[in-house]
């Protein structure tokens, strides 16, 4: 039990997918000028996440490695992410047109999410048994959600600030977001791994 | 080998039949012609056709209710594509660019007190009506710069807002903000403006500006056809604009420009050649 | 002293020492009155004289419009020379009747002493109206509206506004001390309009001898004098309701929301005359003060006096003026020139000269969040100027940028110097016109 609560304060804050890892840098520039689509995409990513981890998890032990076949695990894997996503367009697409919208391209993007892809692949590596590679996954995507949330709430305060000229847009962004990585670099030796 | 290609193909199998059966459950109508109109139009979403955004207008269109050419930015060409689309004809109204009618700057135009407040010029109309003592005349703080949707825009160092006849879209967004209603739309081959937007007498006018307009009626006697004198203010009429550069030289006040000289004193804009046939302004 | 004060606010120098001891003096009548129209909250009066007509004093020479709105009357006897725009206070020419005084001074034959006992709430409401009261504190709301809530709103308290928070102004201070009977006889006319006993008289601390000498002449009346901390803005509404009875008063609502009913006191000398004497607001008492007059005097001005007969009464400008200020320096309107007439709200006349002006260009938001502080109202007077200025309506009524009394601390106290209550008057704006579009 303690183990899994490991696992999960490491995926969130140790170990964040996007301020520690450097993984999913795309969407979490490209999603959060707002709040309310940063959590519309956090949301998508930790469905996609969960799933495919589940879904790879079982097609690692119960297909490559019976079968030898494990040099396919990179092409097995994104097979699965990409169809994952495809469905998670289709169900945004019908349900809240809005955030189809404002996602825009960033959607089919979380197919080459390298997040996930990590994800997927650091289960196998970490050789995590069903459950843990679930609470990882699920950990990993809370942790993403929460960096872009986070990032999201700061630019929209930097939008009300008369930023110099040269450090408008992206500039400004990038050095929030390495600021935002150093305020992470605190949770180091909170948990071992 | 057979064992890959089956795991493989067995994967891709499965997902296939998933994705399959969402699709269905979860279909979407979407109009193709929509989605081309869309490509079609500039994706400013300024507003101009008076739809939220270009994705609004794209909709209205292929919804087949609404006339083609209310996309001003996107020009002939955008009409031109849309009625192609929708299979309809193309019927474009005449190119319009906006105009701001006043050449008063900091130089030439006096203050009635000193404004220490938001730069903002409708913040300024508020308080005793703007610091600028003619009451028609440009107040140069900006607001119709930040409006504009293409940078058409620009202020002088001495404070005037000149705006750009080849960025100019006609989109109308700087005409709504402007809190003195110096910015009229014109058409775009008439490059001969009367720059002065105050109603005051003659001798008032004087007081407060060097270069507004005081109805002498010089312009009216040189050029007849092409002035119109009404409430002490002289405006061309732009049906008649091409023989109202006659008047430019005999103004007295310099207050009639010919555009195709040059901007007004100040502008960093280059002289327009001739009248811009415009491709996709955006 | 028990002193109770609000939360929030803040204490500028008060700088009344220049006038608070000057004892009112009257100011002689000006070559021409200049009377406008529009002197009031609500719709501007309709003028209702000639070019030519002779008018005796008190006379209605404008009359109102609607229910919210009153009539305007001729300060003084004399002949209408003029009917024509004429420059405001609000910084542009507007319709005003122009009186050349005849030197009588004659009031109007059909004004009538009343007996307030012998009167009905009604019949007392319509005096006021007619005599054409309105807040004298400078918010010149007209008072029968104030003292008409609506079915359903009982009042239970009323208080009277001796606070005067605004630096420079010693105009109620003043009347406190001098004209006690006239305060008190409009106390009593107000509890009988409104059915109330608990009346409370709200004065800061820093005017103890009007403090001292109201006790003792509101003693045998049941009037409660309440001294109160100095802290600006003490004699808003809202802080003073909250301050004398700890109640608050809704956001978006009135001090009748709470069974409370304010009124300046000057408003209340105002009312005494216009019901036991019959007589209209043609007159009120002003401070004229600042470094850049000679002798700073609280003067009984007729309305429709043009600024600059003021200033010659007092020893004339004491060099260049650079800032004409019509009220306080906290809310009051800067003026265009001199030749702008005093109307009913103006309560001070303050002459700055260049060096006395403290201008620095406006620099960033550095986000030091004393704003936030001393807003009486609790809001974040720096996030709602930083939406006004990108023109992001629906962001600053979401702030609450209606709530604002525009008091200025925010302003007062901003290192950067940056114009917090225009911006926040520019969202009021805004959001005022996007709900009259809808």
């Amino acid at each position: 039990m303690v183990e899994l609560l490991v696992i999960l304060i490491s995926a969130v804050f140790v170990n964040n997918f996007v301020l520690a890892r450097f993984l999913g840098i795309c969407p979490f520039l490209g999603v959060s000028k707002k709040v309310e689509t940063a959590i519309g995409m956090g949301m998508a990513v930790i469905f996609v996440l969960t799933v495919a981890s589940v879904v790879t998890w079982f097609i690692q032990y119960l297909v490559l490695i019976p079968f030898g076949i494990e040099y396919l695990q990179t092409i097995a894997f994104i097979l699965v992410i990409a169809s994952l996503v495809q469905l998670v367009e289709m169900v945004i697409q019908k349900t809240s047109p809005v955030l189809y919208q404002s996602l825009g391209i960033f959607l089919p993007l979380i197919t080459t999410n390298c997040a996930v892809l990590g994800v997927a692949v650091l289960n196998i590596q970490k050789s995590y048994s069903f459950i843990e590679s679930v609470v990882f996954s699920l950990g990993a995507g809370l942790g993403f959600t929460l960096a872009m949330v986070l990032f999201a709430g700061l630019r929209e305060r930097l939008e009300l600030c008369p930023v110099p000229q040269s450090f408008r847009g992206t500039a400004i962004a990038l050095v929030t977001a390495g600021l935002l990585s150093l305020a992470f670099m605190g949770f180091a030796g909170l948990v071992k791994g | 080998m057979l064992a890959a290609v089956l795991s493989i193909g067995g994967i891709g199998l499965v997902a296939a039949a998933a994705l399959g059966l969402a699709a269905k459950k979860f279909a979407v109508e979407v109009d193709p012609r929509e989605l081309a109109i869309l490509e079609a139009l500039p994706g400013a979403n300024c507003g101009a056709c008076g739809y939220p955004g270009c994705a609004g207008y794209a909709k209205a269109v292929a919804e087949g209710t609404i006339s083609p050419n209310l996309c001003t930015p996107g020009g002939a060409d955008t009409v031109e594509a849309i009625a192609k689309i929708m299979g309809i004809e193309a019927i474009t109204a005449e190119p319009q660019v906006a105009v701001v009618l006043c050449q008063g700057d900091n130089r030439k135009a006096t203050q009635k007190y000193r404004y220490l407040g938001l730069t903002d010029c409708n913040a300024a109309q508020k308080i005793a009506d703007g610091p600028k003592t003619c009451p028609g005349g440009c107040l140069g703080m900006g607001s119709c710069q930040r409006a504009c949707p293409f940078g058409a825009i620009e202020m002088t160092p001495e404070g005037l807002a000149v705006i750009s006849r080849e960025k100019c879209t006609g989109c109308t967004k700087c005409v709504a903000v402007c809190p003195r209603q110096v910015i009229k739309m014109t058409p775009l081959e008439a490059v001969t403006h009367v720059l002065c937007n105050s109603h005051d007498k003659g001798a008032a006018v004087r007081k407060y500006c060097q270069v507004g307009c005081i109805a002498c009626q010089i312009c009216k006697k040189t050029a007849p056809e092409a002035y119109m004198i009404e409430d002490f203010l002289a405006r061309v009429e732009y049906p008649q604009h091409a023989q109202a550069v006659a008047a430019v030289e005999k103004c007295p006040t310099k207050c009639i420009r010919d555009f195709s000289s040059g901007y007004p004193e100040g502008s960093s804009f280059a002289p327009p050649t001739v009248p811009v046939a415009k491709d996709n302004a955006a | 002293m028990n002193l109770k004060t609000f939360a929030g606010g803040l204490h500028p120098p008060d700088n009344k020492k220049w006038s608070a001891d000057k004892p009112i003096e009257l100011c002689p009548l000006p070559e021409e009155l200049i009377i406008p129209a529009a002197q009031h909250i609500g719709a501007p009066a309709e003028i209702c004289v000639a070019v030519g007509d002779t008018v005796k004093k008190g006379q209605m020479i404008a009359q109102a419009k609607g229910f919210v709105s009153v009539p305007i009357h001729a300060s003084t006897s004399g002949e209408v020379i003029a009917i024509e725009p004429r420059l405001h206070p609000m910084g542009r020419p507007l319709p005003a009747v122009v009186i050349k005084p005849d030197g009588q001074d004659q009031w109007d034959d059909s004004l009538k002493p009343n007996d307030p006992e012998q009167l009905d709430s009604e019949t007392l409401k319509s005096l006021i109206r007619d005599a054409g009261i309105v807040g004298m504190g400078g918010a010149t709301f007209p008072t029968h509206v104030k003292l008409s809530p609506p079915e359903g709103k009982t009042i239970d308290t009323l208080i009277l506004n001796g606070v005067e928070c605004e630096p420079y102004l010693t105009a109620d201070h003043r009347l406190m001390l001098e004209q006690s009977e006239r305060l008190i006889d409009g106390i009593r006319i107000l509890r009988k309009i409104l059915g109330v006993k608990d009346t409370i008289i709200g004065i800061e601390a820093n005017k103890p001898d009007a403090i001292e000498h109201l006790n003792k002449e509101c003693a045998p009346h049941q009037i409660q004098i309440q001294p109160l901390k100095v802290q600006y803005p003490q004699g808003a509404e809202k802080q003073l309701i909250d301050a004398c009875t700890s109640r608050q008063v809704p956001s978006g609502g009135l001090p009748m929301d709470c069974g409370v009913v304010v009124q300046n006191v000057g408003t209340c000398a105002a009312i005494s005359d216009a019901v036991r004497l019959g007589r209209p607001l043609v007159e009120r008492v002003a401070t004229v003060t600042g470094p850049g007059i000679k002798e700073p005097k609280n003067l009984l001005v007729a309305v429709g006096t043009p600024l600059q007969h003021l200033v010659d009464q007092c020893g004339g400008l004491n060099g260049e003026p650079a800032k004409i200020i019509m009220g306080g320096p906290m809310m009051g309107q800067a003026q265009l020139s001199l030749e702008v007439p005093a109307i009913r709200g103006t309560s001070g006349l303050l002459i700055f000269r260049e060096p006395d002006l403290q201008v620095r260009p406006a620099g960033p938001c550095i986000r030091c969040g004393r704003c936030v502080s001393v807003c009486p109202i609790h809001l974040q007077p720096t996030t709602i100027a930083a939406y006004a200025r990108l023109d992001l309506i629906d962001e600053a009524e979401h702030y609450n940028a209606l709530d604002c009394i525009e008091c200025g601390c925010c302003t007062y106290i901003c290192p950067a110097a940056l114009p917090l209550v225009q911006s926040i008057r520019h969202a009021k704006g805004g959001i005022m016109a996007k709900r009259r579009k809808l």
